[in-house]
């Protein structure tokens, strides 16, 4: 599968939904939307309780009514990928809010700048951890490697 | 022969309890989380009080019982004093988002570390402890003050006194558990911190404890994924962050119920605000306000040594920066703007100045 792509997301969304074991302590009931910004490229993925309920490739005025959007550099992405590919999950400085934290501005912001919606990032933030290390299952490349 | 009372061999069943039903048939149904606060809503159940006159603790929606005692004398008994529109949902997230800090953290990758940095580590959970002990008794106190009409408001408060309770256990488990122990303690709850448990008003409390400093810890636990030293502590400040940012919210949901419905007490709560951020948001309680023990035991740990130090308060600066900006973008959200904008607040200049 070629991150990123539509494709990709959803397998990853299938090994998450699929296996209980992904959710790790301090997972759980989770309602939210959120948008990935990915280089050119924008994902709507929508939790509703212990689900992912559906991600899908969208437009960035779709990312409008999300309650917030993780962007970061493709390369950033792409690193943080790897890491998960290479460990099973995401080592501790390449998690999803570790990255935050070491990028001044952050990678995470509401569309319409409400931080009770943008602190859903950080109430939420193991079930988006897990969904990225539950990414270890599915096999990736790369754009940038040429496929 | 025996001396036992005989009892009568026959008396009449009194089923007239039977009669006082309330509101019956009722059918709610569960969704796909299960049956939850929110959907037992139904009819009369789901109507809320503004203004409560059950003084015996009975549960809302049941029969009153004339000659019940007058058990509480709550003193919240108006909706718009402690209500918020999520309350039902945060409960049920907070149930079901509960972790434990004996089997949920990766102990195993606890490693001997440097004394500096173990006495570090050590500090923040010292204080850690303090100030979520705090967190944990305060809301407890306002549970038994609260009418039990607002029960989903309530039980939010319960969960976070469990939610503390962990916190407590776990800051308390790692200083145990690397060789080190616990130090001196801060003193933070003789302070501002400690001047939550003042309050007597809910808004008040919650202005202070949920805004200002569980805002201001949310920030310092989110941080503790960059300068935890092992697998171990990068879990257990993450999951204290879930926790946090939960009760964050209860704060600002309710800020913002109160301002919509009670706007004659929009001055009242702009003087709480000054108050939080004349002292937490800049004083020496806020392990990433001024310099104090708290703020260099984090520039160490940031750092990764004491010889690292200049460099980990650089860290720490560019944290309290972010820090600042989400407490402003917070109380924007409870409907306080204004007062970044006419001058009221210290804070933009304060931010200004991180920069």
């Amino acid at each position: 599968m070629v991150f990123p792509s539509e494709e990709w997301f959803q397998q990853v969304r299938e090994v998450y939904n699929s296996d209980r074991d992904l959710h790790s302590g301090g997972g759980g009931a989770c309602d939210t939307t959120a948008g990935f910004s990915v280089g050119e490229n924008r994902y709507f993925i929508e939790f509703s309780g212990l689900d992912c309920a559906q991600v899908r490739q969208c437009s960035e005025e779709d990312l409008e009514v999300t309650d917030f959007v993780l962007e970061m550099p493709l390369e950033t992405w792409q690193a943080m990928l790897e890491d998960v590919q290479k460990n099973g999950k995401a080592s501790s400085n390449l998690t999803l809010n570790s990255i935050d934290l070491e990028l001044e501005e952050g990678i995470a912001f509401s569309p319409v700048d409400d931080q009770y919606r943008q602190d859903l990032f950080y109430r939420y933030n193991q079930n988006f951890q897990d969904f990225f290390d539950a990414s270890s299952r599915v096999e990736t490349t790369f754009e940038s490697q040429g496929n | 022969m025996s001396e036992a009372t005989e009892m009568p061999r026959e008396h009449e069943l009194d089923t007239s309890w039977m009669d006082n039903m309330a509101e019956w048939g009722v059918s709610a149904k569960p969704g796909k989380r299960g049956l939850t606060l929110a959907d037992i809503q139904v009819g009369s159940y789901g109507e809320l009080p503004k203004v409560s006159d059950n003084m015996t603790g009975r549960p809302r929606g049941s029969t009153a019982r004339p000659e019940a005692y007058r058990v509480g004398a709550y003193q919240v008994h108006t909706l718009s004093e402690i209500w918020l529109e999520n309350a039902e949902y945060l409960y049920e997230e907070a149930l079901q988002r509960q972790w434990s800090s004996a089997t949920d953290i990766p102990w195993h990758t606890l490693k001997p570390l440097p004394d500096d940095v173990e006495e570090a580590e050590c500090l923040l959970c010292t204080f850690f402890n303090e100030v979520e002990f705090v967190a944990g008794d305060v809301p407890a106190r306002w549970i038994a003050r609260t009418t039990p009409d607002y029960l989903e408001a309530r039980n939010v408060l319960s969960a976070q006194v469990m939610d503390e309770a962990r916190h407590m256990d776990v800051f308390r488990k790692r200083a145990l558990a690397n060789g080190g122990g616990l130090m001196r303690m801060s003193g933070a709850t003789s302070g501002f911190v400690g001047s939550i448990d003042l309050a007597r008003d809910f808004t008040e409390m919650s202005t202070r404890l949920h805004i200002s400093g569980e805002g201001a810890v949310l920030t310092m636990f989110r941080m503790g994924e960059l300068f935890g030293q092992n697998d171990a502590e990068k879990t257990m400040y993450r999951l204290c962050a879930q926790d946090e940012a939960r009760h964050v919210a209860f704060g600002v949901m309710h800020l913002r119920c109160l301002s919509e419905t009670a706007p004659e007490r929009r001055e009242e709560i702009e003087c709480y605000l000054d108050e939080a951020e004349d002292q937490l948001m800049a004083g020496q309680q806020n392990p990433a306000g001024r310099q104090s023990e708290s703020s260099e035991a984090l520039a160490v740990l940031l750092g990764g040594g004491i010889e690292h130090y200049d460099e980990g308060h650089k860290k720490l600066l560019v944290i309290r920066r972010r820090q600042l900006k989400e407490y402003m973008k917070r109380v924007i959200s409870a409907g306080f703007a204004d007062r970044f904008e006419n001058g009221r607040s210290p804070v933009p200049a304060q931010y200004a100045a991180t920069a």
